[in-house]
């Protein structure tokens, strides 16, 4: 664990920002997209199929006729959500399983470890798809996937970071104050272990948008007619000849999203020199 | 042990041999290589209702006594002539002299007696069994004449007797003729790699007139873009039934291609629950039938190539009657309907769609055009396991998109216990009358009443005959335009120009891959013990800690597979089978067992190497998955190497020129790296180097008794598809792990005894850097081996990937289970390996756990 102090801070690269400000355009045009959408995707209309791209439609249509801005705009509302929750679920749970596990040591410690290891032993997608043949595909299916998988992220990394902070001074004096293990654990460890959790937080959120994306792609995502941009993907796949914006455009998107959400992170990163723990699922 | 350290060896030297011994191109003229898109389940044609077992061995490989041919008529086959008794009540056929079957027995009248009666037995598994019931007798009469006694006439005998499901098998092969079919037919079969293809050889012996062509490969490509690429990367002479009809039109204006769009028994059927409220009410299906419009339907899912219909019959037979105008599109019509009914204000019903795309396209459309009447329509998709147990067995369901693609199936309304649950007498007396009529013009009669009747009762709404559109390249010549049979016959197929084509040579057996990745574990166990020197109890610690993982990770891949819906009976089956062969299948493959008492068997077996036999498949797992093996594994082991000599390379030189152009470059890179998915990445790499510059195929593998060469050509862009990303963080960490060790005191001591500083970091820098790099690539492999299974999708690779998405949806539960077990198992040595090399890297921790 490195402590950080004032005089690590690094000067933010232009990068960072430029990140930065295409995540909030991103969440933003996806905010708007529950209010308003340039077209109404229950509007079939047959007769504007396949459409390249024009001033009507900037990214075109698809094969029934519907907008693919539009659905692009709905689809990040999945992406969003879903990576979102799923982040919620490893942090929620993994943190104080890692903190447990620092404060206990010994049985609890062990514990925490082996669900750790039972659960990196299943490789996240096959775990999805085991998943997914259970409860049937769907949006929460793959919240769950997603969260299972990023639990044991949160818990070793918070249990690595609190461990060396148990034998610094300030534990030690808070211990002789009187308080307990638990008392220690969330009012002094937390707080100090809590940005490195966020800017883990920020890779496992990149992580989760691409895993959703996976997963809407092989179909065990979120379901139609809601769209997504792995599933728009994976459906008009077969027009990447006809119609080349339809394989093109969804995967864009996801691909500027991560870029972005990684550079605001890698920023954030530099600025506290923290290390980070980066694993493809 | 020392079985498994000779097998071990016996590996080794097969896969040497394998290697340098055969790299070779062999080329033969006149194999036509077929794209599918289903592969089938087993070969027997006798055994299940899976269509797609008749489209590669009917008509090929077995032949019955008669055969339909292109038009829907019934010619002679085994069966020479045959004259029907005054009552219609028995038949006496004439067979073929000298014909033998592919395994040398000779045919006679006591093998038709044999495939018959076993057909029609108590314990037959025949798909349709129904047919064969009502022969009472096959009396041999001579050994070239045989006689059915039927219980009750049956007109269409002949007809039926030309089906894939009444071929006639050897008392001989006929147990084996799943994984090794022997019939009568022009093609003899040559070899199944599962998940890729099935390969068949012309028959020298045949008895009629040989085949025109050496051999057929049928290459199985579930997906629609795959197939679109298949085709223009030349990979495959064509499909008899193309999934993508949006391509058609680009390759209309192909001169390479010719399109074949002829008609077909499918109809596409928006099939409603009966039973159900609101839907037992005769004005709802009505409002239905009003509501949609069949031509936009047509239009938008099935991009034009397709008719409408208003019952359940192919436009195609002679007694076809147009009542597709019958209920003619009208939204305000349909609207009075529903609110006469008791629903002014509309109601929900939920549309389940089983997962080919006319179902999900047209499912979009039809929920949108229902919603603009007021019916509420929430759309669910599912796996075709779900589809059959829920809708199929269970009638779950309010309404469903579905092709029926059987022949003359009309029948199935009057089964009371089918999914539509409609239970009509009058429809019934029908079709019993039906069943007994003889005579054409009282047969066409009677069709026309049937297609009246569904049509007056608006069952379902019939939206349209979905057509046979096969594509082929313009060198073949004689394939069937029409489809009257689920079959695809290439008697008379032939190639012309005499192109030179790729031949695979011998199978190469499954070889014993496990075996081999045990001794290599126990080796690499061992070893590591040894160098590390760490302590007894460290290692036994560590040891037990690795069994107490895999036996909770086992316990979670036995529980989740054990609640998963599906029954894999029905699935193996297919819809149409009954119960008693349903029985039947779980009975052989002990899935009547209690749980725990399956968990320990599971165990046990694969303790000992045995995987147990795919239900789908019917060959052993360890056989299929360690055939899988040697795609996946080259193909994670290429992306490994990519991704380590890139990522180290890259982050190596971006360190040592901080700063600069080149660090700028490739840092960007590297976050493009990371955010690309992997899938996203192979669409792009196939529309440009496989569809565009054609540098390289589309997909497929051709294995690698073909040539080292091609082999590895097929695997580059799949590998580097998967290598990027890895590559990318690699050469992030890389570059961090440089600037540590530059700083430390070594690299000055080095810098100070002469050295430039960039010598300097070559020598010592850079050595050191790859050490804490290792630990991740280790970890990498693992990601690598699971990250194919998209991409092995996108590119069609027959490896474990592939393997285990399909096996999940064929509900093949042992197959998932020992498949996801193994990789749970690499994946918990790996850990284990790095646990070790911990303590060779690190001597506080070598001495701490000795002390």
């Amino acid at each position: 664990m490195r402590h950080t102090g004032p005089s690590k801070m690094r000067r933010i690269p232009a990068a960072a920002y430029l990140g930065l400000a295409l995540v909030i355009l991103i969440v933003a045009t996806t905010l708007v997209s529950i209010i308003w959408t340039p077209y109404d995707l229950s509007v079939l209309n047959i007769d504007d199929r396949l459409m390249p791209p024009s001033p009507a439609h900037p990214l075109g249509t698809d094969p029934l006729g519907r907008d693919l801005l539009t659905m692009l705009m709905i689809g990040g509302q999945t992406s969003l959500i879903v990576a979102l929750a799923a982040v919620a679920i490893g942090l929620g749970v993994g943190a104080p399983l890692g903190l447990l596990a620092s404060a206990y040591g010994g049985v609890a410690d062990e514990i925490v470890m082996r669900m750790s290891d039972i659960v990196f032993a299943f490789p996240a997608l096959i775990f999805a798809i085991l998943l997914a043949a259970v409860f049937g595909p769907g949006a929460y299916t793959a919240v769950i996937a997603i969260g299972i998988f990023n639990i044991p992220v949160f818990a070793r990394l918070t249990r690595g970071a609190a461990l060396p902070l148990w034998t610094a001074a300030f534990v030690l004096s808070a211990r002789t104050a009187g308080k307990s293990r638990l008392q220690i654990a969330t009012e002094h460890i937390l707080p100090n272990i809590a940005p490195l959790l966020a800017m883990q937080a920020t890779i496992q959120f990149s992580l989760a948008i691409l895993a959703e994306a996976g997963l809407s792609y092989i179909g065990l995502g979120v379901q139609p007619p809601a769209p997504s941009w792995g599933r728009i993907l994976a459906e008009n796949q077969t027009l990447i000849s006809v119609a080349p914006w339809l394989s093109i455009f969804p995967g864009l998107a996801i691909f500027v999203f991560v870029l972005s959400v990684n550079l605001a992170s890698d920023g954030l990163r530099r600025r506290y020199n923290q290390p980070v723990e980066r694993l493809t699922a | 042990m020392r079985d498994w350290l000779r097998s071990g060896i016996h590996c080794v030297l097969l896969a040497a041999a394998l290697f340098c011994g055969q790299i070779s191109y062999a080329t033969a003229a006149g194999v036509l290589r077929v794209g599918v898109q289903l592969e089938p389940p087993n070969l027997d044609p006798t055994s299940g209702a899976a269509a797609a077992i008749d489209e590669i061995v009917y008509a090929n490989i077995f032949e019955g006594l008669t055969r339909i041919n292109e038009d829907g008529s019934v010619a002679p086959a085994l069966a020479m002539r045959w004259s029907v008794s005054e009552d219609g009540m028995a038949y006496v056929f004439h067979l073929q002299r000298d014909v033998r079957f592919h395994d040398g027995a000779p045919f006679s009248a006591a093998d038709v007696k044999f495939s018959l009666e076993r057909a029609g037995a108590e314990t037959s598994t025949n798909a349709q069994r129904a047919i064969f019931s009502s022969i009472v007798s096959v009396d041999v009469i001579d050994v070239h004449t045989v006689r059915i006694r039927l219980s009750e006439p049956l007109g269409a005998l002949p007809t039926y007797l030309g089906w894939g499901d009444a071929v006639i098998v050897s008392p001989a092969s006929a147990a084996t003729n799943a994984t090794n079919p022997i019939g009568t037919g022009p093609f003899v079969f040559d070899r199944w790699r599962q998940g890729a293809s099935v390969r068949l050889s012309a028959n020298a012996e045949y008895w009629g007139t040989p085949a025109k062509l050496d051999g057929i490969e049928f290459v199985f490509i579930p997906d629609p873009t795959a197939a679109f690429a298949a085709l223009f990367a030349g990979d495959v002479d064509g499909f008899p039934n193309y999934p993508a009809p949006e391509n058609l039109p680009l390759i209309e204006r192909d001169e390479r291609f010719n399109v074949l769009s002829g008609a077909s028994e499918g109809e596409m059927i928006l099939a409603i629950n009966n039973d159900r409220p609101p839907f037992n009410d005769l004005r709802i299906r009505k409002a239905l039938s009003h509501a949609i419009d069949k031509r936009a339907v047509i239009k938008g899912a099935l991009y034009g190539y397709g008719e409408p219909i208003g019952s359940h019959f192919p436009p195609h037979h002679s007694a076809y009657v147009d009542l597709s105008n019958r209920y003619p599109f009208n939204p305000e019509k349909a609207r009075r309907l529903i609110a006469e009914a008791g629903y002014p204000d509309g109601f929900e019903a939920q549309l389940t769609l089983p997962p080919p795309a006319y179902a999900r396209r047209s499912g979009e459309i039809i929920a949108a055009q229902l919603s603009a009447v007021g019916v509420k329509v929430r759309i669910r998709n599912i796996e075709w396991a779900q589809w059959l147990e829920q809708i199929f067995a269970n009638k779950a369901y309010d309404l469903t998109i579905v092709s029926h693609t059987e022949p003359l199936d009309i029948d199935i309304y009057a089964r009371d216990d089918y999914y539509f649950q409609y239970r009509d007498e009058k429809f019934k007396n029908i079709i019993v009358e039906l069943k007994s009529a003889v005579e054409p013009d009282a047969r066409h009669k009677l069709l026309v009443r049937a297609q009246e009747k569904l049509a007056e009762d608006a069952v379902n709404v019939f939206l349209a005959s979905s057509p046979k559109i096969g594509v082929w390249d313009n060198g073949v010549i004689g394939v069937w335009r029409h489809g009257p049979v689920q079959a695809n016959d290439f008697t008379q197929t032939q190639l012309s120009g005499g192109a030179t084509r790729s031949q695979a040579s011998d199978r190469i057996g499954a070889l014993p891959i496990f075996p081999i990745l045990i001794v290599l574990a126990i080796l690499a166990l061992v070893s590591a013990a040894y160098f590390a020197r760490a302590s007894l109890t460290y290692l036994l610690k560590r040891f037990i800690v690795m069994g107490i993982t895999l036996f909770a990770a086992s316990l979670i891949i036995f529980t989740i597979l054990e609640v998963a819906p599906g029954d894999p009976a029905i699935v193996m089956m297919g819809v149409n089978a009954d119960e008693q062969s349903l029985e039947a299948v779980r009975e052989e493959f002990g899935l009547d067992a209690p749980a725990p008492v399956r968990y320990l068997n599971w165990i046990i077996d694969f303790a000992r190497g045995d995987f147990g036999q795919s239900f789908t498949y019917r060959t052993p797992v360890a056989e299929l998955v360690s055939e899988r093996l040697w795609v996946s594994l080259p193909l994670a082991f290429l992306a490994f190497i990519l991704a380590a000599i890139t990522g180290i390379t890259a982050g190596a030189a971006a360190a040592i020129k901080e700063g600069g152009p080149i660090d700028a470059v490739i840092r960007a890179g590297s976050q493009a790296g990371i955010a690309a998915p992997n899938f996203w990445l192979s669409i792009l790499f196939v529309l440009i180097f496989a569809v565009g510059l054609r540098w390289f195929s589309a997909g497929g593998f051709p294995g690698w008794e073909n040539g080292f060469g091609p082999a590895l050509k097929s695997l580059l862009l799949p590998a580097i598809a998967l290598a990027i990303p890895q590559a990318a963080i690699l050469a992030q960490l890389m570059r961090t792990s440089m600037f540590e060790i530059m700083e430390k005191d070594f690299v000055r001591t080095a810098q100070a005894k002469g050295l430039t500083r960039n010598a300097a970091i070559r020598r010592h820098g850079v050595r050191n850097a790859i050490i804490p790099i290792l630990t991740i690539l280790g970890l990498q492999f693992s990601f690598l081996i699971a990250g194919a299974v998209i991409v092995e999708n996108v590119f069609y690779l027959p490896g474990v990937g592939r393997l285990v998405f399909q096996s999940i949806v064929q509900r093949d539960l042992i197959v998932v289970k020992a498949i996801v077990a193994m990789l749970v198992l690499t994946v918990v040595f790996m850990a284990f390996l790095i646990d070790l090399s911990y303590a060779i890297a690190d001597p506080r921790l070598r001495r701490k756990t000795q002390s």
